[in-house]
């Protein structure tokens, strides 16, 4: 522990503590807008807003990244520190454009709100915006790199969190910018979409492509018939937008608002990943206790992750589950048995999904076996944080709004299924029904404590049927590469497996961590919107996937058994390797 | 030897009468019948000026200034017959050189190690060998060493630091990415003297405990990093690289990467990112490079010219090094004197020297027909002086003082026809275009002040903006995240502080002292001392000069670009300046 | 080239420790190239060849009087050891003629300025 003096008030923390942190202990805010609450990102000093003083000297610390030494006599505010922060803001003002009603980011924009606290009521400086054009290339992030103020978080996030090197800063002096590497387009780009720059950006230089106006167009189109599906992590997010505690799960008000809204059926991406472990388990087991076809095998739910192995990993391939991902299976469903047994045209039947994940955008038009519907199974997918601003428009009262019920037959869920959201969820809900799948036999305890949390790669086993399953999860995609080099390692010495079974999800901490989720992500967010996925998992009376009343039936009838050839043709898909940059 | 006599007229203005003193000597000596005994030799530069005529005798080296024809023949009598000084004018020699850094440039082949050897080359080396490093450590301690490159860090504290933090693999980067205008110290010696340097790098390396050392030098050095790669083979093949050198238990080797032409990399954390092959942004320290450098392992940087001393340091003692130069500078310091001054080049003096000594002692003072108005030294880190302050000694802390900093010992020299709110935007403009883009004080302060600095210089400026200019200097000073953007404001500090006038004719009366602003100034012949020679005509690059030699010239306003080149080329001075 | 010890590290330092020898250095450091070193020397190269002068011509680096390169040292026994500056063709082949072979000094060409 270190003992040091902030303000002249006594404060002890651990060491290593940076002031800006240790500040919060004696009360005090220190400003900044480079530095993200988020512990993944590294403080890149790049704005200069939080500088301090030594007291007593004419030093002047950036409190982001300077540890809190033993014996220090730190001062935050003082008229000297208060006026260069002015100056430095008003000198990033008069770098940036003045189009705060019209952003993606308005009323929630990081500048905007230190621009308000300080009471700047005038330009002091002449505007100097460079002239850059938006990238709206890849059709799900937008890039604004004009409206960017060079923080450096999207950067590291994508170069280091996630491992993709997809943006960077190109040029230097007052021409410095975020872009692309290589000044070419992002879709050309090597990015995955996992949107973790557009949740950090502290500004609305990097936004996901906003779809409401499209979901509006479309629901409210009388000849169309307008479904909707909710992922699980969005049911443990939304909730902040509309000022609920952290976590707090808001299931059955998000229901009520959306029937509200006038969808026709409101189904829950929760039952399609319920179906998601009927097919990845059973491929597991195949592989597994049948000896058919390569282990270890991968989960696929996470578009973000199968477009950065497609990139990066392509010798993977063949241990691919070719299970689609829920929102993509529930599409499907929706477009052939529901319509089927509702007697409706799938022509006219729209899909819109609500999902915590920019990447899901893309992944609606991956490949032409995402149309294996023959319509393309999902039509708009909006973000945690257009379906928030949606419900604004509604003019609906979220917070006051009754419980209501999913419809029937694409709703009820397991408690497998909610826990799809967090990292390591797929994972336990595959080994629930993998269990009984092998032994013939029901789970005492349905809990596999291991396999959650948020260490960036999990390893761990699982005893089936006396056979050792051994299995890995990794979120974040910079924690992939260590996974997947023990597996080539052993692959090359011929030594047994390391694992049997791994889990891939690209965002830390998983879907509730998701690029489309509301702002302000933290660890302590991340781990509250778990907690609020698992109590839905234990307020569950069917825990595990294949207990499903609605998806046994589906199975008995429509798809037969897990597998089968229409599942196959249904539910299933293929991969191939992708160069890194398209062009 | 027999006697040898230089001769040079060294009066500022007026004739030169080099040649008449030349004939007047010459004519003596054949009185004498000693025409053929000694050489008379009339040379360029006699290393004294404005003196009148001076007048040096070999082998004695006797220096006589001022001579008047009158002395000649005591000259002549008491010293080249005589062999001793004629008192009258004899006087002693002004400030010298101290050569430590440079002490075989120019003397030896650099790309000979024989040579090198020659001059007691790698016997430091072999000394700290074969004893603890800890006793080199100490060593470098007692001589007081201060980092060449511009913060002037005591060598041996680094070398300390670094050799004390947990790491079994450690690193030694050469700092070899001279980027300040006019400064080209490194160039020079990693040119003219590889071999001391990596001497230098090796024992840096035995005393902090690194086994691999990289040399980063700028891709725009390509004889220094062709002059360094030959000598790294020639250690290698001579075993001073490589495996348990000279016997010992040390090994190590050197690496070479080139730098891509930012400035800011040359600021140690933005280096190593640069060297891992980063984009060469600085980072924030702590963690210091001592404790986290380069691919995360304690590393310790040095500059080309602190590693030039060292092999010398060792091998004379901590003691002999400290002996030189001032309390709290020692040793001596090599500067780049550019500019307006007749003597551009390398010196290298002790630590303390005035600046009169190096700018008109050593450097010959301005160029022809002109006056020295300041000094900018430490490039554009650093600040003005003006020729009233030119009795301050060099050291770390009296440029300080001076509102200026040593940085790597640029020294320009500007004149009367430097503007200095211009001089200052020049300084600026170097710091906007290499500023890394990485901080919001620095990118957009910068350029900001640049256009503040702009509209001063082109008569648009007003009071309000000299304000902002202040206020955004001081924001920079503290708010930057490294050193480039910390300091990019002194120029502009500093001239206001000296030269605030200057700024007011610019913002009040719209007019630029120096006649340096093009926008401020106006060029007119004024017809009644007009000769008609066309000598402006020619001149002018823009023909914006019309007329013939019968009637006279005129120069059109509209299309006048303010170079003043017809104002140099009119003998007659029948150009107005204004 | 063996690797040396310390021993031999001496012994070679013995060996090549300047004998009192003529010679003539060429600065020849990016100051001094840029400025025409390279035909400064080719020539005096020539020059010597031809008058089969008692002088050994050598490379330096930089000594630091850049303003006036190309400069050339010449040391003769017995004659002071001067530098002249701003060499051209026509100086390279008077230093060869006059200074090394005829001992003479040359005028209007010696720079003789504070290096050491």
């Amino acid at each position: 522990m270190v003992k040091a003096v902030i303000n002249g008030l006594k404060v002890e923390v651990p060491e290593g503590t940076t002031i800006l942190e240790a500040a919060k202990k004696v009360q005090t805010k220190i400003p900044t807008l480079c530095k993200h609450p988020d512990a993944y990102l590294h403080a890149s000093a790049a704005c200069g807003i939080c500088i301090v003083r030594v007291k007593g000297t004419k030093k002047m610390l950036r409190a982001c990244c300077t540890p809190l030494d033993e014996g220090m006599d730190i001062v935050t505010h003082d008229p000297e520190i208060v006026s260069i922060r002015r100056t430095v803001l008003e000198l990033i003002l008069s770098n940036h454009p003045n189009e705060c009603l019209t952003c993606g980011r308005n009323n929630n924009c990081e500048l905007q709100s230190a621009v308000a606290d300080f009471g700047i009521r005038e330009e002091f400086f002449k505007k100097i915006v460079p002239n850059i054009p938006k990238d709206d290339s890849t059709g799900n992030i937008v890039l604004e790199p004009r409206k960017c103020i060079n923080c450096g978080r999207c950067v590291d996030v994508c170069q280091n969190v996630q491992d993709v090197w997809a943006l960077t800063f190109l040029q230097r002096g007052i021409n410095t910018r975020m872009a692309p590497a290589g000044d070419i387009s992002l879709a050309e780009s090597p990015c995955v979409r996992c949107g973790q720059c557009s949740a950090h950006c502290p500004t609305g230089a990097i936004v996901e492509k906003d779809d409401t106006q499209l979901a509006w167009k479309v629901l409210r189109d009388s000849e169309q018939y307008c479904v909707v599906q909710i992922a699980p992590a969005v049911r443990v997010a939304l909730g902040e937008a509309f000022g609920f505690p952290l976590g707090k799960n808001v299931t059955k008000k998000m229901y009520a608002a959306l029937r509200r809204m006038g969808f026709k059926a409101i189904f829950d991406t929760n039952f399609a990943a319920d179906v998601t472990i009927m097919e990845e388990a059973s491929e597991f087991v195949e592989r597994f206790a049948h000896g058919k076809s390569v282990l270890p095998l991968i989960t696929t739910c996470c578009p973000s992750w199968v477009d950065f192995m497609e990139k990066f990993h392509g010798d993977m391939i063949p241990h691919f589950s070719s299970a689609k991902s829920p929102h993509e299976m529930m599409g499907v469903l929706v477009k052939t048995y529901y319509a089927e047994k509702n007697k409706l045209d799938p022509a006219k039947l729209k899909v819109i999904s609500v999902m915590p994940c920019t990447a899901k955008k893309f992944e609606i038009s991956r490949s032409r076996e995402m149309s294996a519907s023959g319509y393309q199974d999902v039509d708009v997918v909006l973000t945690t944080r257009e379906l928030a601003r949606m419900i604004k428009q509604s003019g609906i009262d979220f917070a006051s709004l009754p419980d209501e019920d999913c419809d029937h037959i694409l709703g009820e869920y397991s408690g497998a299924g909610t826990i799809f959201g967090a990292t390591g969820g797929v994972m336990e809900a595959a080994l629930r029904t993998a269990y009984s799948f092998v032994t013939g036999k029901k789970l005492s305890k349905v809990e596999f404590e291991n396999v959650r949390g948020l260490k960036g790669v999990k390893e761990t086993s699982v005893n089936i049927d006396g056979k050792e399953v051994k299995i890995a999860i990794a979120h974040g995609l910079a924690n992939v590469e260590y996974v997947l080099n023990e597996v080539r390692k052993a692959q090359k010495e011929n030594r047994p497996l390391p694992y049997h079974f791994i889990e891939v999800m690209a965002c830390p901490g998983g879907c509730v961590g998701g690029g489309g989720q509301p702002y302000g992500v933290t660890d302590e967010l991340r781990v509250a919107r778990a907690k609020g996925l698992y109590s839905d998992d234990e307020a569950q009376a069917v825990r595990c996937s294949h207990e499903n009343p609605y998806v046994q039936q589906l199975y008995k009838e429509f798809l037969g058994k897990p597998l089968s050839e229409k599942a196959e043709k249904l539910l299933h898909t293929h991969y191939q390797k992708l160069p890194v940059y398209r062009r | 030897m027999g006697k040898t006599v230089f001769i040079k007229d060294t009066t500022i203005g007026g004739k030169d009468r080099t040649r008449d003193v030349y004939g007047i000597l010459l004519g003596v000596l054949r009185e004498r019948g000693l025409e053929n005994n000694v050489q008379l030799v009339r040379v360029v530069d006699i290393g004294v000026y404005g003196q009148g005529v001076v007048v040096r005798v070999l082998p004695e080296n006797f220096l006589y200034t001022h001579v008047e024809d009158a002395d000649i023949v005591g000259i002549v009598e008491q010293s080249l017959i005589g062999g001793k000084p004629f008192a009258a004018k004899l006087v002693a020699e002004g400030a010298r050189q101290l050569r430590i850094v440079l002490r075989n440039c120019g003397v030896i082949d650099p790309e000979s190690i024989e040579e090198y050897i020659a001059k007691d080359g790698y016997q430091a080396l072999a000394k700290v060998l074969s004893d603890t490093p800890e006793k080199t450590l100490q060593e470098m301690k007692t001589s007081g060493l201060r980092g060449r490159g511009g913060a002037g860090f005591p060598t041996g504290m680094k070398w300390e630091f670094t050799r004390k933090s947990p790491g079994a693999q450690k690193y030694i980067i050469c700092n070899g990415d001279e980027g300040d205008p006019g400064a080209y110290m490194d160039r020079s010696v990693l040119e003219g003297d590889p071999h001391s340097v990596i001497e230098g790098m090796i024992i840096g390396g035995y005393a902090i405990g690194a086994s691999k050392g990289y040399f980063y030098i700028r891709a725009e050095y390509p004889l220094a990093i062709e002059r360094i790669e030959k000598a790294l083979h020639q250690c290698r093949e001579a075993g001073l690289l490589g495996k348990n050198i000279f016997g010992s238990s040390f090994s190590f080797d050197v690496e070479i990467r080139l730098g891509a032409g930012a400035f800011v990399c040359g600021e140690e954390t933005a280096l190593i990112a640069s060297i891992e092959g980063k984009r060469g942004y600085p980072s924030p320290r702590p963690p210091f490079p001592s404790v986290k450098g380069l691919w995360g392992k304690p590393t310790c940087i040095n500059n080309v010219e602190t590693l030039a001393n060292i092999p010398v340091i060792l091998l004379k003692g901590g003691a002999w090094f400290a002996g030189i130069g001032t309390a709290s500078s020692k040793g001596t310091k090599v500067f780049a004197v550019t500019g307006k001054v007749k003597n551009s080049g390398l010196v290298e003096v002790p630590m303390g020297t005035a600046i009169e000594d190096i700018v008109y002692g050593i450097g010959g003072g301005a160029l022809a027909g002109k006056s020295v108005k300041a000094i900018q030294t430490g490039g554009p880190s650093g600040g003005v002086i003006p020729k009233e302050h030119f009795s301050t000694k060099v050291d770390y802390e009296s440029l300080q003082q001076m509102g200026s900093i040593m940085g790597s010992g640029g020294m320009i020299v500007m004149d009367e026809d430097d503007c200095m709110p211009d001089i200052a935007k020049f300084y600026l403009g170097f710091c906007v275009d290499e500023s890394c883009g990485k901080c919001a004080p620095c990118r957009i302060g910068g350029t900001q002040m640049l256009r503040l600095l702009t509209k001063v210089t082109e008569g648009e400026g007003t009071p309000k903006d000299l304000e902002q200019l202040e206020q955004i200097s001081h924001a920079m000073q503290k708010a930057s995240l490294c050193g480039l953007g910390q300091t990019a404001p002194n120029p502009v500090l500093s001239t206001l502080h000296y030269y605030r006038a200057e700024y007011d004719a610019h913002v009040k009366n719209k007019k630029c002292p120096a006649c340096k602003c093009a926008k401020l100034v106006r060029f007119l012949i004024m017809s009644e001392k007009c000769v008609k020679c066309g000598m402006c005509f020619k001149a002018c690059p823009v023909n914006a000069i019309s007329g013939n030699r019968e009637s006279g010239y005129l120069i059109d306003q509209t299309k006048c670009i303010r170079c003043g080149q017809c104002f140099e080329a009119c003998k007659p001075r029948a150009i107005s300046r204004s | 080239m063996e690797k040396l010890t310390k021993d031999g590290l001496e012994k070679l330092r013995q060996q090549h420790a300047a004998a009192d020898k003529n010679y003539i250095k060429v600065g020849f450091s990016s100051c001094g190239i840029a400025a025409g070193a390279q035909e400064v020397y080719d020539v005096l190269c020539e020059e010597v060849r031809k008058h089969n002068a008692d002088v050994e011509i050598k490379k330096c680096g930089c000594v630091g009087m850049c303003s006036a390169e190309p400069l050339v040292e010449v040391r003769v026994k017995n004659m002071p050891r001067v530098f002249y500056g701003k060499v051209d063709k026509e100086t390279a082949i008077k230093i060869v003629e006059k200074h090394v072979g005829a001992k003479m000094l040359l005028n209007d060409r010696i720079y003789d300025m504070k290096v050491s």
